[in-house]
């Protein structure tokens, strides 16, 4: 709970010296224009910038990361709605309705309720962190491999709604993807499907081959379109629109509050995070939706759905690592890093004695996630000016740019090989009606979901009753069983009462 | 990922096709005194982890004794046999030194990985930071000590599970520990991690009853586990446990953990000595400035002058143990 002696001293730092304050923009600007590039991870922008932050003070340098971590944080999703490219694993749900909202010369609305959705998951995941960072992070050291192989099969639920027009070839992509998911060095040593390239030892690598599967395909099916929007009174960058988008996102709080509790719950776990929360709570919602049907097809909710799950993770992410010192992913082992940089190490004892300061970061990130509304909805605006550019340049110059960027992923040949391998891939199944999204979705849960049952083979060693001592296991089965039984029983009342159109919809 | 490669890859981005005016390789200067132009230190695992936090922090002050710049390339991946894979494949001329975990990734690489290279394909100058096995407790947990630990696994070696990562020095260290202490080393219930964070995690949140993962990494979670037993024979960075000689005499069998610290290719030290001495006495005039020390120690990190000849006994020494145990390496 709230410790307000520390929080007089959080305002007292912040307000002492604005030399702080200063490297708000600049960071959110960085974190932006990396993100938004393909395969430039939000990693890779806080790795470059780290150096640098060596010779500030500790709270501005601290300030200066995480800006960039929020803005990288949205800056993944503009390629997602503008171009089908995920620039990270947990902007691949934004991919679903984004992009075909663009296309449909919907791209104003998408990027600003793409924005303001992520704004809205950013700040109140930090709401929740400063109420609850402490038990937040016990949470999450408790989370065993049952619970994480319940909610990877969560996750999996998803795959019913990407089948497309054939459940069988949705499920068959699926399996096919949970498949490639298991390449590599299992959790008990045993190494499969390599053949023998020590680059596959650590499983294929996932955002290449998403980079191939998604945009790839998608780009050479776009061959014979002469602009990514076929309509040219569509083609309009209109500042209007954006904030009509931003203004739709705020029609939808339940969406947003569901979003930003998958985020923060699921987005606090180390190493998984975001890239299963944005899918988790896309499936939530398009279930829970009345017109989940048009889910897919360029519904604004799935966007908003998407993104409030993505960006709340940040705040999941950095309660771990606040609290216990455990990096939850590349970006919060970069800020330990920044931490270590000034003789500062994250833990236990740091959250006890240093409360003021851990609330100096949070209220700074309030900060970041309202000027990111603002800062983005310039960068939105500027970026949206892809619509206009003529296929012919827009798709070589996109494929160059996936190539750079897979390359840099990995800082190997390995990278562009996977792509191509995956575009290949990808244009076949498209050629062939099989829904790529239902690959991807396998491809990033089939290792986790490998990698918990056997632990949890190991740990009860088949004794079923194992169940009965993990109740926060049992609890998401519950809450998830009955979150599908109630969407069973709200379809079947609706269709009993049958259309009657929703106010949200536009 | 490496700064250097990530910013060219970025302006290769951002220009969108002037690529070519990077390619071109660094301007080879006429052979004149070493070093002429920056070292490239390859770190065989991704950003964050103990080798990189050595390689960076270390580097400033490598870099003044040396007098040219240092550039940090992570290559990480599959156990560190891609990177160590990468440094074989860099000339051996001195301008690529490494950063590693040398034990147990190198004996590892090479046991259970049909590594591309050899043990004594590497020269190591210093290994300053020697961890060790801790076996631990969640700090709620009803196991009091180790001896507590002995009586209920002589039981049932199946009473309680074990988060240990596979194909490590930890699996060899609790084999080790079974067969001292008449436990069924077939019974035991091993729950195979990934990596020693979430091996260390699952430990301090009771999701495992034991833990068996590297002890330095446990400091940051002092507060949350309770240490059971050290595999080492002394006392170590203030864990209250017995160690695993105290237990079982002095000439219990057991194997160190990660040896971490700076190496080059051994063919280097013989085509150019003189260079070798000059990198040799930079290290070692940087491990003992007071600065590095003070820097060092404030982030948990080793600076200790062990020297080469220490260094590499040590590592060769170690390897030997898991050559012996390699029935033990190769899957759980």
């Amino acid at each position: 709970m709230l410790d307000f002696s520390a929080l007089d001293g959080a305002y007292s730092i912040l307000t002492s010296s604005w030399s702080a304050w200063l490297w708000l923009i600049p960071g959110l600007v960085i974190g932006l224009v990396f993100g938004a590039m393909p395969g430039i991870s939000i990693t890779m922008a806080m790795a470059i910038f780290l150096p640098i932050t060596l010779y500030m003070d500790f709270l501005p340098a601290i300030v200066f990361l995480t800006s960039i971590y929020t803005g990288a944080g949205f800056g993944g999703s503009v390629p997602a709605v503008l171009m089908n490219i995920p620039g990270t694993s947990s902007a691949v749900a934004t991919t679903f309705d984004g992009y075909p909202m663009a296309r449909s010369g919907r791209h104003n609305q998408a990027l600003g309720v793409a924005l303001a959705s992520s704004v809205m998951g950013t700040l109140s995941s930090y709401v929740l962190l400063l109420f609850l960072i402490v038990p937040v992070s016990i949470i999450v050291l408790k989370l065993g491999p049952l619970e994480m192989f319940v909610i990877a099969v969560w996750g999996l639920l998803l795959l019913g709604s990407l089948a497309g027009s054939s459940v069988w070839r949705g499920l068959l992509a699926g399996i096919f993807g949970v498949l490639l998911g298991t390449i590599g060095m299992n959790t008990a040593g045993f190494i499969r499907g390599t053949m023998g390239v020590p680059w596959l030892l650590d499983g294929i690598p996932a955002i290449p081959a998403m980079m191939g599967l998604l945009a790839a395909s998608q780009l050479l099916n776009l061959i014979n379109t002469t602009y990514l929007i076929e309509n040219e009174d569509d083609r309009k960058i209109s500042f209007a629109k954006i904030i009509d988008g931003v203004k739709l996102t705020f029609k939808s709080p339940i969406i947003i509050f569901r979003g930003a509790t998958i985020g923060v719950v699921i987005g606090a776990i180390p190493g998984v995070g975001s890239s299963i929360s944005n899918l988790i709570s896309y499936s939530e919602t398009k279930r829970n939706a009345p017109d989940g049907d048009s889910f897919g097809t360029g519904n604004p909710k799935g966007v908003i759905a998407a993104e409030s799950a993505n960006s709340s993770s940040e705040g999941g992410a950095m309660a771990t690592m606040l609290a216990l010192g455990i990096p939850g992913g590349g970006a919060t082992a970069i800020l330990l890093a920044a931490f270590a940089m000034h003789n500062i190490i994250g833990g236990p004892q740091f959250i006890a004695q240093n409360r003021d300061i851990v609330y100096a970061i949070i209220f700074s990130n309030f900060a970041q996630a309202i000027l990111l509304l603002i800062v983005g909805m310039g960068f939105v605006y500027l970026a949206a000016s892809i619509v206009r550019v003529p296929l012919r340049f827009l798709i070589p110059s996109v494929l160059v740019v996936s190539t750079f960027g897979s390359y840099a992923i990995l800082g190997s040949l390995a990278g562009p090989i996977t792509l191509f391998v995956f575009a290949i891939l990808g244009w076949a199944m498209v050629r062939y009606d099989y829904p790529v999204a239902a690959t991807v979705v396998g491809l990033l849960l089939g290792s986790l979901l490998e990698q918990n049952i056997i632990r949890t083979w190991q740990i009860s060693r088949g004794d079923l009753g194992y169940l009965l001592e993990r109740p926060g296991a049992i609890l998401i089965l519950v809450v998830m069983i009955a979150s599908i039984a109630f969407t069973a029983l709200s379809k079947r009342r609706r269709k009993i009462t049958s259309s009657v159109t929703d106010p949200a919809e536009s | 990922m490496s700064k250097t490669l990530t910013r060219r890859t970025m302006l290769k981005v951002a220009s969108g096709g002037i690529a070519a005016s990077f390619a071109a390789p660094a301007i080879l200067r006429a052979q004149s005194t070493y070093p002429d132009r920056p070292i490239s230190v390859v770190v065989p695992f991704d950003t964050g982890g103990y080798n990189d936090r050595l390689a960076r922090a270390f580097a400033p002050f490598l870099q003044e004794a040396i007098g040219q710049p240092l550039t940090i390339i992570n290559r990480g991946g599959g156990g560190a046999l891609l990177g160590h894979s990468y440094f074989m494949q860099q000339p051996d001329d001195g301008y690529s030194i490494l950063c590693t975990s040398a034990a147990p990734y190198m004996p590892l690489n090479i046991l259970t990985q049909d590594a591309p290279f050899k043990l004594e394909d590497f020269h190591m100058i210093n290994l300053p930071s020697r961890d060790y096995t801790l076996m631990a407790t969640s700090s709620e947990s009803d196991i009091k000590d180790i001896e507590d630990v002995i009586t209920r696994l002589k039981a049932d070696a199946g009473a309680l599970s074990i988060g240990i990562q596979p194909a490590s020095a930890d699996l060899v260290n609790v084999m080790l520990f079974a067969d001292a202490n008449g436990i069924d080393r077939d019974g035991l219930r091993l729950v195979t991690y990934d990596g020693g964070g979430p091996a260390r995690n699952a430990t301090a949140g009771a999701v495992v009853d034991i833990g068996l993962v590297g002890g330095q990494g446990f400091i940051p979670l002092a507060e949350k586990v309770r240490p059971l037993l050290v595999f080492d024979d002394s006392a170590r960075d203030g864990w209250t446990s017995p160690t695993v000689t105290e237990l079982n005499g002095a000439d219990a069998e057991f194997v160190a953990g990660s040896q971490r610290g700076w190496g080059v290719h051994a063919s280097f030290v013989e085509k150019h000595p003189d260079r070798y001495q000059t990198l040799l006495s930079a290290i070692e005039s940087a491990s003992k400035d007071e600065a590095t020390i003070t820097s060092l120690k404030a982030q948990d990190l080793a600076t200790d002058w062990i020297g080469p000849e220490a260094s590499n006994k040590a590592l060769a020494a170690t390897a030997r143990v898991m050559t012996q145990h390699i029935d033990l390496l190769k899957g759980t």
